[in-house]
């Protein structure tokens, strides 16, 4: 605690003789790419680090600091380093191809820009599969004013999914088999397909037959066989965060892992969710929260006992998981616990979702509702409780039916009571009249996770802003985005169109544009869009959490704004990195803007 | 902050639970001293004559200034509470297994859109009341706030028991916004 709390007092020492004296600081840094050696414990491979390790350096900047950054490569090959989710001059986002050109080997380049926020965030390559090979490193950002929380200690806490093979050669893998790091899987529209032909009811008695379909657990992770490292170490080499009973602690969730979405708990401690993707949200008491690839969460815990707690991640797909501890001293071990079972995505229940839209088959349902007292709440008005998603359109370019047209999440609507008096936002599972749903996830897909201890796990619906960066508007626009892929064929695309065939997307300063994105893939995607924030909607308005990666689930559409306030051109992509390299990606322009602002577009060659 | 402020504060403002069996007779019903999980060690409501001090707290998110408190034992004090925050906060002067307690009844406030992140949603609190049979009601040891909104307390403090002041709204005490009660000769 003395080291922890000394340096956040020394940091406070440093902005206050800034502000004092009015000038703006300034840090200088200096980081090399290194090939390096990947030791999991399971398998020792070749990789590629920063300052000759793997995960690089946490960088720890200050708000308002003017950040020079050199950055040597000493690879035999391009490299170049992204700021995930810093909001910087597009020059200085280190995409290859469309910031700059990269950064040859041998060569050094500095990256010159000012932090305007704080939080937590990570930097990363973004040349080819470097990142999976273990290019990636932490970034904190203290902040110029005090906090919406305490906390003793601190620790970031970055997550991977480390593979033996080389991501150049996972990739040649699925390109020519893409089954190979599973078993045989079938698509979404192969579902469709078959229930064209045969019928929807033939296709949905067919259910049994489809776990020969192989469409589990394969279509949940399309890559397994990597162990995952917390910090760089894996369960056995057990990555250790002392603390003194007592004491809070804030944990910095990173997940840099190319493909693996993981679930995170602390068997025996509550955790207090502070901040999203960077941005600080109220503060929210969960059980277990689902981290997408590339987001952030900070959480806050405090252990009372003198005792080891495990901090567990588990894979999305239940394939593998990590184990760190929280101890009171070096050498303890938390307990690691068993893995769950798969979830079982059925495309049964995808394909109702879809075409069985009707309410009567939805748990919502129910016109009498008993409550706790008795009475009973008949006629609940379902017309506004409209369900998640809302219009799903299907590959053939038709509508479910059913569905209401409205955007608005299923929870935290509005409930009309029997007297007609409104309800807002009424959780019904507080009086265990039905279960809840989370809106992000398609009804019965099987895929909503719950808590291993029965308790709360977090969903995007309870992430509301703490300090929102933008007046809640409506949007200009909309830009509807259908997330397409070809298992067949391993490609991954946008409205059907893979990135080295697709026109840019053309965006103007200061719109506020609405993308929609159609997930009609069986698997979930971490959409993230490079220079500017991502307010997702969860129907909260001016509490939507301002986020840089939005995961959208199998058979989900899901909604985010853009308020369009940097000029120059952007990358847009799904953070799967296999699934980026294969297509699902696009290039932003953004047109327009002050003079000062406004960028000169000039042609970047790269990448 | 202005008569009228206080007053329109205080009114209302603080919320705690009757056990959810009750009826909303008792439910709404005085209760002057506390209803059975308070208890004499953490204090009294105490008599505005003889207040010895009174101590301003600003509420800010998610913290208090000043962030503990030095009171002499048996000492009666006025607190001038002042929501300078953004949300929603409560003072709430327990011991910390009471404020415990006190959590769980708060989320569900929250669940039923009574507890807004700025706003304390009275139609809902009265919707809540008629439905469920409990809701709202004023205790001494504790005022909830509304953003720019501010209250008092008149409290005596007891002899010796470990007292925290805190806001129970749902991750405010998790993530700090809580402090000591100092009690000394």
């Amino acid at each position: 605690m003395t080291i922890g709390l000394l340096r956040r007092a020394l940091l406070l020492g440093a902005g206050l003789a800034a502000s004092l004296s009015g000038a703006v600081t300034a840090g200088e840094y200096s980081l090399t790419v290194d090939p390096v050696t990947v030791d999991t414990g399971a398998f020792t491979r070749s990789g590629i680090g920063y300052n000759g390790a793997t995960p690089g350096p946490v960088l720890r900047f200050r708000e308002g600091e003017d950040v020079t950054i050199r950055v040597t490569n000493n690879l035999s090959e391009p490299t170049s380093i992204h700021w995930h989710g810093l909001i910087l001059p597009f020059e200085q986002d280190g995409v290859p191809g469309i910031s700059y050109e990269g950064i040859a080997p041998g060569e050094t380049f500095t990256y010159r820009f000012p932090i305007v926020q704080s939080g937590t965030y990570w930097f990363h390559s973004h040349t080819g599969f470097q990142e999976p090979d273990g290019a990636y490193g932490a970034i904190v950002i203290e902040p110029t004013k005090r906090e919406p929380f305490r906390y003793d200690r601190e620790y970031v806490v970055q997550l991977t999914d480390a593979h033996p093979h080389s991501g150049n050669r996972i990739m040649r893998n699925l390109k020519m088999m893409p089954d190979y790091y599973n078993r045989q899987q079938r698509t979404l529209f192969d579902f469709l397909r078959d229930t064209r032909e045969q019928g929807f009811d033939a296709a949905l008695s067919d259910r049994s037959a489809w776990g020969d379909m192989r469409m589990m657990p394969t279509d949940i992770e399309d890559l397994q066989g990597f162990t995952p490292l917390m910090n760089g170490k894996s369960s056995a080499q057990n990555w250790t965060g002392l603390f003194t009973p007592g004491e809070r602690i804030r944990l910095r969730f990173i997940n840099s892992s190319a493909m693996t979405y993981f679930d995170i708990r602390i068997p025996g401690l509550k955790m207090t969710v502070v901040q999203a993707d960077g941005n600080n949200v109220l503060p929210v008491p969960v059980d277990e929260f689902r981290i997408a690839v590339a987001e952030t969460y900070d959480i806050l815990v405090q252990p009372k006992e003198d005792t080891p707690f495990a901090i567990f991640a588990e894979s999305m797909g239940r394939t593998s998981s990590v184990r760190g501890t929280l101890a009171t001293a070096e050498g303890q071990k938390g307990d690691i616990p068993d893995l769950r079972k798969p979830p079982l995505l059925t495309m049964a229940d995808m394909g109702m979702a879809h075409e069985g839209m009707d309410h009567s088959t939805m748990p919502m349902t129910g016109g009498t509702h008993t409550m706790p007292d008795g009475s009973t709440m008949k006629g609940i008005d379902h017309s506004t409780m409209p369900m998640p998603g809302g219009t799903h359109t299907m590959p053939d370019g038709s509508t479910m039916k059913g569905m209401d047209q409205s955007t608005m999440p299923m929870t935290g609507g509005m409930h009309t009571m029997p007297d007609g008096s409104a309800m807002k936002g009424m959780d019904h599972s507080a009086h265990g009249m039905m279960p809840a749903a989370d809106p992000f996830y398609a009804p019965g897909s099987g895929l909503t996770p719950t808590a291993a201890n029965g308790g709360k796990f977090l969903s995007y619906d309870d992430l509301r802003a703490q300090k929102p960066l933008y007046p809640h508007r409506d949007a200009t626009r909309e830009i509807e985005l259908r997330l397409t892929g070809n298992m067949e064929r391993y490609i991954w695309s946008i409205n059907g169109i893979k990135y080295a065939d697709a026109e840019p997307i053309r965006l103007q300063y200061g719109e506020r544009v609405r993308f929609k994105f159609v997930n009609e893939t069986m698997m979930t995607h971490p959409m993230h869009l490079h220079g500017m924030w991502s307010i997702l909607d969860t129907g909260k308005g001016k509490w939507n959490p301002v986020k840089h990666v939005v995961s959208v689930a199998p058979g989900t559409t899901l909604f985010m704004e853009t308020e369009v306030d940097a000029p120059g051109q952007w990358a847009f992509h799904c953070h799967l990195s296999y699934h980026a390299d294969s297509g699902m990606f696009r290039k932003v322009i953004v047109e327009g803007g002050p003079k000062a602002k406004a960028a000169s577009l000039t042609s970047v060659k790269g990448g | 902050m202005s008569c009228s402020n206080v007053f329109s504060a205080v009114f209302g403002a603080t919320l705690s639970f009757a056990a959810i069996i009750s009826s909303p007779a008792l439910a709404a019903g005085s209760h002057a001293g506390g209803h059975g999980m308070h208890d004499m060690k953490i204090g009294t409501p105490g008599d505005p004559a003889k207040v010895s001090r009174t101590i301003e707290i600003a509420m800010h998110d998610n913290f208090y200034e000043p962030e503990s408190l030095d009171i002499k034992k048996g000492e009666t004090v006025r607190f001038v509470i002042r929501n300078a925050g953004e949300f929603v906060h409560e003072f709430n002067i327990a011991t910390a297994a009471m404020h415990e307690a006190h959590r769980p009844e708060m989320m569900m406030m929250v669940e039923h859109g009574v507890l807004e992140p700025d706003r304390i949603n009275h139609e809902a609190a009265k919707a809540m009341q008629a439905s469920m049979g409990h809701g709202m009601h004023n205790e001494a040891n504790s005022v909830l706030l509304e953003p720019g909104k501010s209250g008092e307390i008149v409290w005596t403090f007891p002899e010796n028991t470990e007292l925290e002041f805190a806001c129970n709204v749902p991750g405010h005490y998790e993530t700090g916004m809580h402090g000591k009660v100092k009690l000394s000769h």
